[in-house]
């Protein structure tokens, strides 16, 4: 459980330590990125905690999502309509739903765990 | 969902959750880092706007300097203006002194108090054959007129022909020629200028007076308060 968010972090450090510089024409392009990447983490996250999770899927999600919001932003940049919006706005929604559903099943869990307490101590 | 099952085996699966996740923090931590890169960016633009507000100060300052300076050269002008009243004084002098030069010119009528010498071709004198003897040469006339230009005459004028300054007079037989025109005897020389100057140069022992005399030549000389003569364009014609 906690190689993933070991992961993060070195990640995190990576990200940080390297000092490469990208035309700001391209930061649409990391923001989107990011979207990606967070999106199909918590997608990930989602589906292990409702065990539907996939490898495969995921991994290709993870890959395709970026590739395919990188290529709308792209599209969109030399087209002149403001494309990126719309897989921010994807990207966006669903990160709230996957947040959304984490947070109910946690929450569902939780309950389950309390009422495995309270039937304890009941008993 | 157990620690266990995760830590112990480095199977595909983790291995594959673990890149995505260094991906994934890669990527965030890299934006984080390019955002702070921004913040730097965007630092420098607001000491631009802290310099252009200093800049904007400094150039109010040279304002004020600059109209500090704008009123000291605006009295410093009225102080000339002042001045120049003054010269304004200066200035009529020299309209004088332009039109005492006028007159010297004989561009203007020429009136005062003056001088008025006739010469005059003496009698016939029968013993004398020769009447070159007793007429008037254009010399005596010279001399006449050099003598009152030295000694301050402001204008001359022979016959009320005024003399300009590049006159000539040539002798053409019993008359004189003053620019192209004829004048015979007698030779009446009126000259503006101080008649007692002009009166005892021509007087002069010795002088312009005596010679003439010699010359058998009838001179009067005669001071006036008051000669008029016109001006070179009134003759011209």
């Amino acid at each position: 459980m906690w190689l993933p968010f070991l992961g993060l972090i070195l990640g995190l450090a990576f990200g940080i330590l390297t000092d490469i510089q990208i035309p700001s024409m391209y930061e649409n392009y990391l923001s989107i990125a990011v979207l990606a990447a967070l999106d199909t983490l918590f997608g990930g996250i989602r589906a292990y905690l409702q065990q539907v999770y996939d490898d495969k899927v995921f991994i290709s999600g993870f890959f395709f999502n970026i590739a395919l919001a990188a290529g709308l932003a792209f599209l969109g940049v030399h087209i002149g309509v403001d494309l990126y919006l719309a897989a921010i706005f994807a990207f966006g929604v669903r990160l709230f739903q996957n947040i959304a559903v984490i947070r109910r099943i946690m929450i569902q869990k939780w309950d389950e765990r309390r009422i495995k307490k309270s039937e304890k101590t009941v008993e | 969902m157990s620690k266990e099952k995760y830590i112990k085996p480095p199977s595909r699966k983790s291995i594959t959750i673990l890149i995505v996740c260094i991906v994934t923090g890669f990527i965030i931590g890299y934006s984080y880092n390019l955002s702070k890169d921004k913040q730097k960016i965007t630092s420098p633009y607001l000491d631009q706007a802290e310099s252009y507000r200093e800049e904007l100060i400094h150039q109010q300052e040279r304002n004020k300097e600059l109209t500090e300076e704008l009123n000291e050269i605006q009295t410093k002008i009225r102080d000339y203006e002042k001045s120049f009243a003054t010269d304004e004084k200066e200035f009529e002098n020299l309209l004088l002194e332009a039109e005492k030069l006028r007159l010297m010119l004989g561009e203007i009528p020429a009136m005062g108090p003056g001088i008025r010498i006739t010469l005059n071709d003496s009698e016939y004198d029968p013993n004398n054959s020769n009447p070159n003897d007793y007429i008037v040469h254009e010399s005596h006339i010279f001399k006449v007129i050099n003598e009152l230009k030295i000694s301050g005459a402001e204008a001359i004028a022979i016959n009320g022909q005024r003399l300009k300054t590049n006159s000539y007079i040539s002798c053409t037989g019993p008359v004189i020629t003053i620019d192209g025109k004829q004048y015979p005897a007698p030779f009446v020389i009126e000259a503006v200028g101080n008649p007692e100057v002009l009166n005892s140069s021509l007087q002069i022992v010795g002088g312009v007076f005596d010679q003439l005399l010699n010359d058998q030549i009838v001179v009067t000389i005669e001071q006036s308060g008051h000669i008029v003569m016109p001006s070179v364009n009134d003759n011209q014609s």
